[in-house]
This record gives structure tokens, sequence and C-alpha cells, in this order.
């Protein structure tokens, strides 16, 4: 695993800390949206489908900061939209960085070099791009519903790494996805220089264009059992070894839908990153008014009844990895041997 | 007007109120396009609704005016009628359209690195 040890430290502190209080319920990462307007209209995303007025409009930085604070979270990212097209992310980004977030910037990358080249950002160990890589060329062009995307995205990480940033990929697979092409692409991502690459299953948003090609339960353990049973060392995942074996069946995990909450102009979304069942005002509403047990995949509520994705159950492995003897020796085994 | 691929669009339920009013309420918020919200006094807000809360002691919609501005809350109280007339942005077939136009474009010339 390749996630900074100073970052690991952060991140099992709040958890122990959050456990000897009895909070049962606490956040991971917050998903900030300072916008929803975007460069790209993928196929599968179910995140940019507004009318224009609102596709104009983003938060302000006060307003996201504001946010930050308010759910505590020691990790912040930020999806959209696209977030370079953000006016201020300059600035947002500093801002976070020196209140010691752990900042993933997720960029499909297109405008990377040219914000890069721009100064709008300073390396920092706080920082880091996440880039949205589906594939290899032709399955991540083909993702993005645009020609030329995967290598405007690998020219913006070579310049991201030549300049010192922290970069990751973030890649959401499909029913269809070919093992060893995906196995392929690891070896060309590590190869590029990268400093961990992150994994999820695709989830079928009702707004989102294509609804054929969204993984279910089985395959989704097949697909990720074929790529990962025999991982090469030179693979580094910036995630939770317990959420990856989960993905390949080992692990019965449930959703911890509060895990990510999202925040963006609508307010505090309900009940998590995927589904928009609501708004409310403040994140203590959210989180003392959320009805939790009509969601996830126990529940029974059918919006649930697939979903694997990271958002909702990397918060339930890292918990697992501090909650038992079993899931904090499979964490340590996995991250000092690099199998899963 | 409405149609299978844009079913709310262009749609007009007329007067409404209690169970109703709530039913459009709820096809409201999950439709992505604006509408018209005409109220009691015979005002018109044209906006995106992107909440509501009918569990509130005063149960009310939370809509971004399309002329801009905060977002504005209205009682469920104060609404006669909601229109669907905006452009649903979520309806259509982009996936399909883009499959098509790549296929098209195959067809027209050599793929590129082959």
């Amino acid at each position: 695993m390749s996630v900074p040890l100073s970052q690991m430290w952060t991140v099992a502190t709040y958890v122990l800390k959050q456990r000897l209080r009895r909070n049962r319920r606490y956040p991971l990462v917050l998903m900030l949206e300072p916008l929803f307007r975007c460069n790209l209209a993928c196929a599968g995303c179910g995140k940019i489908q507004y009318p224009g007025h609102i596709l104009r409009k983003h938060l302000t930085v006060e307003q996201c900061l504001a946010a930050v604070e308010e759910c505590g979270a020691p990790m912040v990212s930020i999806p959209g939209g696209e977030p370079l097209m953000y006016p201020d992310i300059g600035r947002l980004v500093a801002e976070l960085v020196k209140r010691r977030k752990y900042v993933y910037l997720c960029t499909n990358a297109i405008l990377l070099k040219e914000k890069l080249e721009a100064g709008l950002f300073t390396p920092s160990k706080y920082l880091s791009f996440s880039v949205h890589m589906d594939g290899l060329r032709e399955e991540h062009d083909e993702a993005v519903c645009r020609e030329g995307v995967y290598d405007q995205a690998v020219e913006g990480i070579r310049e991201a790494l030549r300049r010192g940033f922290r970069v990751t990929t973030n890649t959401t697979l499909f029913d269809g996805a070919s093992a060893i092409r995906m196995q392929m692409f690891f070896d060309e991502m590590m190869d590029l220089g990268v400093e961990g690459m992150m994994l999820s299953p695709g989830y079928s948003y009702s707004k989102a264009p294509d609804q054929e090609h969204f993984l279910r339960r089985q395959k989704t353990h097949e697909l990720f059992s074929k790529m990962l049973s025999n991982p090469k060392k030179s693979w580094k995942f910036n995630q939770s070894p317990l959420f990856l074996q989960f993905l390949m069946g080992k692990w019965d995990f449930e959703c911890t839908p509060w895990g990510n909450p999202t925040y963006n102009m609508f307010g505090w979304q309900r009940p998590c990153y995927l589904l928009q069942e609501g708004y409310a005002s403040t994140f203590k509403e959210l989180m003392d008014t959320t009805r939790w047990d009509g969601y996830g995949h126990k529940s029974g509520n059918e919006k649930c009844k697939d979903c694997m994705v990271h958002c909702g159950y990397e918060p339930t492995a890292i918990n697992t990895a501090f909650a038992s003897w079993k899931g904090f020796k499979a964490t340590v085994e996995a991250t000092l041997t690099g199998r899963l | 007007m409405a149609s299978d691929e844009h079913p709310l669009e262009g749609w007009d339920p007329g007067a409404i109120d209690g169970d109703g009013l709530a039913e459009v309420v709820e096809r409201a918020f999950d439709y992505r396009g604006d509408v018209t919200i005409v109220r009691r006094d015979g005002g018109e807000m044209v906006g995106y609704l992107f909440n509501r809360n009918a569990d509130s002691p005063r149960p009310f919609v939370q809509v971004f005016a399309a002329a801009g501005g905060d977002p504005v809350s209205i009682p469920y109280a104060d609404i006669r009628s909601i229109r669907f007339t905006g452009r649903d942005t979520a309806a259509g077939n982009s996936y399909a359209a883009w499959l098509r136009s790549r296929e098209a474009a195959k067809a027209a010339g050599p793929a590129r690195g082959a």
C-alpha cells in the first residue's frame, strides 16, 4: 500500500479518538463539491445533469472552509464537476493545506498542466492530485466519451510528478472490464511514477446516461479476484487493503454512508455521495436526522443492493482495521507483504 | 410536451394540494430541469427545485431561481401548482449518441493508432 506514514498516523489517531469517545458515526473524508460544472460528460456520471444556471454557480472558498470546519474529517476530497474549473481552486487548496487536511483533488487532468504552469499549487504532503483514469487509452477514452483525454491526463500526471506533487489515480470499473487489460493499466500507471492507485466499481446513478454497464456484486467479486489475487509487488494502492479484499469477496462489509459526507451548493447531501434524497442545512442536522438504517446492502433498499463503491465501504474497511484484531492483522499483513 | 424519453418535460399537473402536491413535489425534486412554481397568490417563480422537507412542521421546498440569487424557501401551503417547464438535462441518450458518432467516425476513416 502507498499511503504515506504521516497520513496513516493522522487517520489512525483520528479513528482511535472517535472510538475512545464511543462516537459510533463519524466522518472520515469530506466530499467537497465546489461546483458541478465539468469539461467532460462521461457516460457513467450522474453528477453534472443540471440546468445552465446551476452549472454556472459555485461555492465560495469561505463556504467550503466552513463546511470543512463543521465536518472535522481529516481528509478532504474535492470532486465535482471538474475542480480545476473552480476559479478559486488554488486558494481553496492552500487554505486546506494550511489547516493540515489531507486533500485529494479529483481531476480529469485536462487542465492540470495549464494550472500547474500558472503556479496555482505548491507541492505538499497534504496535497495529492487524484487523476481520473478508467483504464488504458482505449478504455479510458471510451469511459469519458472523448478521444485524446487519456493522453492529456498522462501529460498532466507527468508534469505534476516532475514538479514534485503527489499523484494518485482513481479508477472506476464497469461491466465488461478486462482483468488482464486492467493489470496492464496498473503496470502503466506505476511505470509513470504515480504514488498509488484507487479502484472502485461504478455506481448505477439513476441520472447517468449509461445504465447498462454497472457491475453487480458477483461480477465485482470475480473481476477484482482475477485482477488482484496475485498482485505484483510494484503495484501500489492508495486505499485500505481490506476494501480491496472486500471487492474480491473476502469480507462481508456493510455500508458506512456517513463516512464520506458530501457538501455542495445544495447543502449536506443525504444520505451519501451517490444518492440524493435531500439536503440538510448543517452537518449536525445531516448526522442527527438522516434515517441511516434505511441504507446499505442489508437494509433492503433497492438503490443500495449492488453498491460496493469506495465512498460507502472504504470507511467500513478502515473502521474494521481498528475494531478487531482480525481486521488489524489483515491490514498489517497486506500492508507489509503487498498480498491481498 | 412530455414524451417517452422526457416523461416529465412540459408536464402541467394543474392546481394541486394535499397528497397530490406532495407527489408532484417529489417528482420535481427528482427532475433535473427547471420548474415553474405557481403560488396561491398568482405569482410565479422559475428555478431549480433542489430540496424539499415534507417532515418539517411547515413543509417547504427550496429553489435556486433561474434569474440568480440565494436559494429561496417556499412553504407547500403557498404552492398552487408546479409546471415542468425546463429541459430535463438527465433525459436523452448521450452515451448512445456518443457511441453512434464514434462508430460513424471509425467508418469514415482509419482508427487512430491502428
